[in-house]
């Protein structure tokens, strides 16, 4: 038995009680007034990284493979190249810190319509079908920014496909929205987002259960002072 | 004083006759259908009926969740009323019985099942006027698709369905003495084309003289076909059944038209010579050279679909052929099982050794396979060429009992070896687990362990003879002689006794219970405008509290080791307590030598007390003769567990709840290995079961009903 086959046999058993992994994924777009922004997406996993760190010694668990460091660089590498060729998207960054297990990409963009469909590019590069179809617009003269989601039905019936087991590793995690503009905001359509203390900036903070499940949606439309 | 003797000798001798009478009466009920599964059968699985109802009454059956639904599916799908199992007719104290019989060309699986009251059983057949034939007290019910057929009289019923092995029939040998071809699908554009339009041109043709040519020599062999096992004993009879083929095939060309003669006769004539595709594409080639004004110009422009649908077509009318075959078969079986009398299993010598020694025992149900080695040579075709090697060589007989008593549920399997295969093991085997492993053992809060035992010199000497018998024959004659090169090198390079110094060879492995400790992580604060501060938070992880140890006699190169370690930092040193240093780790893991044993463990507390000899020692007296005995045990002890890892774990509470009630449902579970005995190799499983249960077979009811609610 080499040190790696008793690694695995260790944490077989570590791994035992349950898979739920709490992880967090962000998005955080900045609006400026004349319609260019910027946007960060942050997947982090660095609540379950006693677990992540295990399952990656593994080479597959549950029956999936499990991704090299190498092959998360890769695949990152990949979608940060797919971004730098997208039309009015500039100044692509990216970031992966496997200590902690949290990864960013940002990049800014001329027009936030420039960011539809590329979340569900990347993905479709990756082979992985999007769950939602998510589109932004951002009028310059009524100076509405809005956000429309709409849950692919798909998703909900593939997730239910899953095992219990499986399905356990979304239980706790989130997914936040946050928009920050120049002007405060007067209405936000979305019951369930918050306008922060200056006025600025909306968060919405969801389960990814509730995503994929439908039980909630993150349209929004934020109206700005004029 | 006489009369005194006279007595006591009448006494004695009635005494006599009233035990040779109860033997009588014993091996009368003995006389079980077990007489009827024939000495060759492949696998046997029986079901005590006897056993089972002594656990659970007739009565709790019908009334139980299980019965209940049973009867009552049984009511409404036969539109009867039935209150009780034994309605079906079945007799309940007796074995059941379930086997197979396996041959290159067909398989039986096969039903003894005891009956005690025939008319009762028949009351579950819909319809019997039209199915059922009765011959003297033996009637005989074919199933709907002719697939399987019933027999039973007033004491036995018998199933048996029996499928046709697809391989026997690619052998055009087999195929054509039988009157069946091999059809293929092919999709290579013209070659195929002619190839197979021509193949359903002389098809069509041949249908008249067809019938007759295959029906015949199906009715004129039947008596040959009553053994399809193609055993070596048929060859003769074989060779006369291919040269009447041949003869009827002939005619069946002579009917067709003549540049189909050819190419037909080539493919009956050099059968296996040729791959069935080579032929087809010589057949196509011919055809195309042969023909150009041509009566085939329609044929050979056949569009796929067509072409497919003729496929199917001639594909269906070779499986309904097989069917009939394999009817004719199964038919003659059937009357053989229960109308004649023929080596049974008992006086299968290895089905006795294995197995009927323990029949009178409290195994509930018991499975007997006849040879792993044989098992593998017959499902080897299916895996190529190289499976004939037979990687299963030196593996007999395998049986496994199911128990259920009062404690536990218990499985336990026996595996019969080679005399040298089990020479080999016996020496291997010949080590007990270091007695100073129990310990560290604590019985109260262990949620498990595993033990194992060998010995490595054994191991490391008979493990080349092990490959090479092996995979010697796996790899072909040819590399006997690099690998018998292979393990003298092996030995050379290796000094086993002074392998089996470092590593005994003995090993133990166990979870003490859990340990919570805190740990950090990144998460995010937003401030007034919701912008992102990183923050560092703490949160509490359970982790279980490993200890591995093993024994070893010269620690010389693993001081080394450590030195080397330590020099190279991989390894920090404090007092005679090492940490490895490895960034990949979620956990911490320390090791420690002492008094011939090296320690592995992720707690420092536990490898301090170890340390300083203040280990407290809580084996279970149970629990020390499992490890003791055995050169392999395991034991996983639910209740250990329940409640002992918190919620947030799980990622809620209800998860958490369904980990819980699942644990407690378990009672220990224990899994062994014995120590040979002759030349079989043991091992049992075994699940207690919680306490306030009769017995585990009614707890199995329980938990199925549980389950259904």
């Amino acid at each position: 038995m080499n040190l790696k086959q008793f690694y695995a046999l260790l944490l077989f058993i570590i791994l035992i009680p349950s898979l739920s992994s709490c992880f967090q994924v962000i998005e955080e777009i900045t609006m400026k007034n004349n319609g260019t922004g910027d946007v960060v997406l942050t997947i982090n996993l660095s609540q379950s990284k006693t677990k992540v760190a295990s399952v990656m010694l593994l080479d597959s668990i549950n029956g999936y493979k499990v991704p090299s460091k190498q092959k998360v660089q890769q695949k990152l590498n990949e979608a940060v190249a797919y971004l730098r060729k997208s039309d009015g998207i500039s100044n692509v960054k990216s970031s992966a810190d496997f200590n902690n297990f949290i990864a960013t990409i940002s990049f800014s963009f001329k027009d936030v319509s420039n960011i539809n469909n590329i979340t569900k590019n990347i993905l479709a590069q990756q082979k992985i079908k999007a769950t939602n179809n998510s589109s932004y617009s951002f009028n310059k003269t009524t100076h509405i920014f809005s956000r429309k989601y709409q849950p692919i039905g798909t998703a909900k019936t593939e997730f239910s496909k899953l095992k219990s087991q499986d399905k356990a590793i979304f239980n706790t995690a989130t997914y936040t929205s946050i928009y920050r503009f120049e002007s405060p905001v007067t209405t936000t359509s979305n019951p369930a987002s918050n306008v922060s203390k200056s006025k600025k900036a909306v968060m919405l903070k969801s389960s990814i259960m509730d995503l994929i499940n439908g039980k909630i949606n993150v349209s929004n439309q934020i109206q700005l002072s004029k | 004083m006489f009369q005194i003797k006279y007595n006591y000798l009448n006494k004695m001798k009635k005494i006599l006759i009233a035990i040779i009478l109860l033997f009588l009466v014993k091996l009368s009920y003995a006389q079980d259908l077990v007489k009827k599964i024939p000495a060759n059968a492949f696998t046997v699985a029986t079901i005590k009926g006897d056993n089972i109802f002594k656990l659970m009454f007739v009565k709790d059956f019908n009334e139980s969740f299980l019965g209940k639904k049973l009867l009552t599916e049984a009511s409404k799908s036969l539109d009867k009323n039935f209150n009780s199992i034994e309605d079906f007719g079945i007799n309940l104290d007796k074995n059941m019985y379930y086997f197979n019989q396996l041959s290159d060309s067909i398989t039986y699986n096969c039903f003894l099942i005891p009956l005690k009251d025939a008319s009762r059983f028949e009351n579950l057949i819909k319809d019997k006027n039209e199915k059922v034939k009765t011959t003297g007290d033996v009637r005989t019910m074919t199933l709907p698709d002719s697939s399987s057929l019933m027999m039973w009289n007033n004491n036995m019923m018998y199933f048996v369905t029996g499928s046709i092995r697809s391989d026997f029939f690619s052998d055009s040998t087999h195929a054509a003495r039988y009157g069946i071809k091999d059809i293929r699908y092919q999709n290579s554009y013209d070659a195929a084309a002619v190839a197979d339009s021509t193949t359903a041109v002389v098809d069509v043709a041949a249908t008249p003289a067809d019938t007759a040519a295959r029906v015949d020599p199906i009715d004129e062999y039947t008596k040959e076909l009553i053994k399809p096992q193609a055993s070596k004993k048929n060859t003769v009879k074989k060779k006369a059944g291919r040269g009447n083929k041949k003869q009827s095939t002939k005619k069946k060309i002579t009917k067709g038209k003549k540049p189909v003669k050819k190419p037909g006769v080539i493919k009956r004539t050099n059968p296996g010579q040729l791959s069935d595709d080579d032929l087809y594409t010589d057949t196509a080639n011919t055809i195309a050279s042969t023909m150009a004004d041509s009566t085939y110009t329609d044929s050979t422009t056949t569009n796929y679909d067509d072409r497919y649908s003729e496929y199917q077509k001639e594909r269906a009318a070779e499986d309904a052929k097989k069917k009939k075959l394999a009817f004719i078969w199964m038919n003659a079986q059937a009357d053989k099982i229960f109308n004649t009398e023929f080596e049974s299993i008992t006086n299968n010598k290895s089905y006795v050794k294995s197995y009927v020694a323990s029949l009178d025992d409290k195994a509930i149900a018991s499975l007997w396979v006849s040879s792993l080695q044989d098992v593998y040579n017959a499902i080897a075709p299916e895996f190529g060429t190289y499976g004939k090697a037979g990687i299963m060589k030196g593996y007999g007989s395998l049986n496994a009992k199911l128990f259920m008593d009062k404690q536990s549920f218990r499985i336990s399997t026996g595996l019969e070896l080679a005399q040298e295969q089990a020479d080999v093991y016996k020496k291997i085997m010949n080590r007990k687990l270091n007695k100073n492993f129990l310990k560290y053992v604590n019985s109260e809060k262990a949620i498990g362990f595993m033990g194992y035992s060998i010995d490595t010199k054994a191991y490391l000497e008979e493990f080349p003879k092990l490959m090479k018998q092996t995979y010697g024959s796996f790899l072909g004659g040819r590399m006997d002689e690099e690998i018998g090169l292979g393990a003298d090198l092996f030995s050379l390079l290796l000094d086993e006794e002074a392998v089996s110094k470092v590593i005994k060879g003995d090993a133990l492995f166990i979870i003490n219970g859990l340990n919570t400790k805190e740990v950090t992580y990144t998460s995010y604060d937003y401030d007034d405008d919701y912008n992102r501060k990183e923050v560092t938070k703490t949160k509490k992880e359970t982790l279980p509290d490993f200890l591995f140890m093993f024994s070893s006699e010269d620690t010389r190169l693993i001081n080394k080791l450590v030195k080397y370690g330590i020099n190279k930092e991989y390894v920090t040193a404090d007092h005679n307590i090492y940490k490895i240093q490895e960034k990949k780790s979620p956990i911490d893991i320390y090791f420690m030598i002492k008094d011939g044993i090296v320690f592995f463990g992720n707690s420092l507390a536990e490898m301090q007390s170890i340390s300083s000899n203040q280990y407290q020692t809580a084996i279970s007296k149970q629990h020390k003769t499992l490890l003791s005995k055995n050169n392999f045990s395991f034991l996983f002890n639910a209740k250990n567990l329940i409640g002992k890892v918190p919620e947030e774990e799980f990622g809620g509470a209800e998860t958490a709840e369904k980990f819980n009630t699942t644990l407690s449902k378990m009672g220990n579970v224990y899994i062994k290995s014995n120590p040979i005995k002759g030349n079989v190799v043991s091992g049992e499983i075994s699940a207690e079961i919680p306490n306030g249960h009769e017995n585990a077979l009614k707890y199995l009811f329980s938990l199925i009903e549980n389950a259904a609610k």
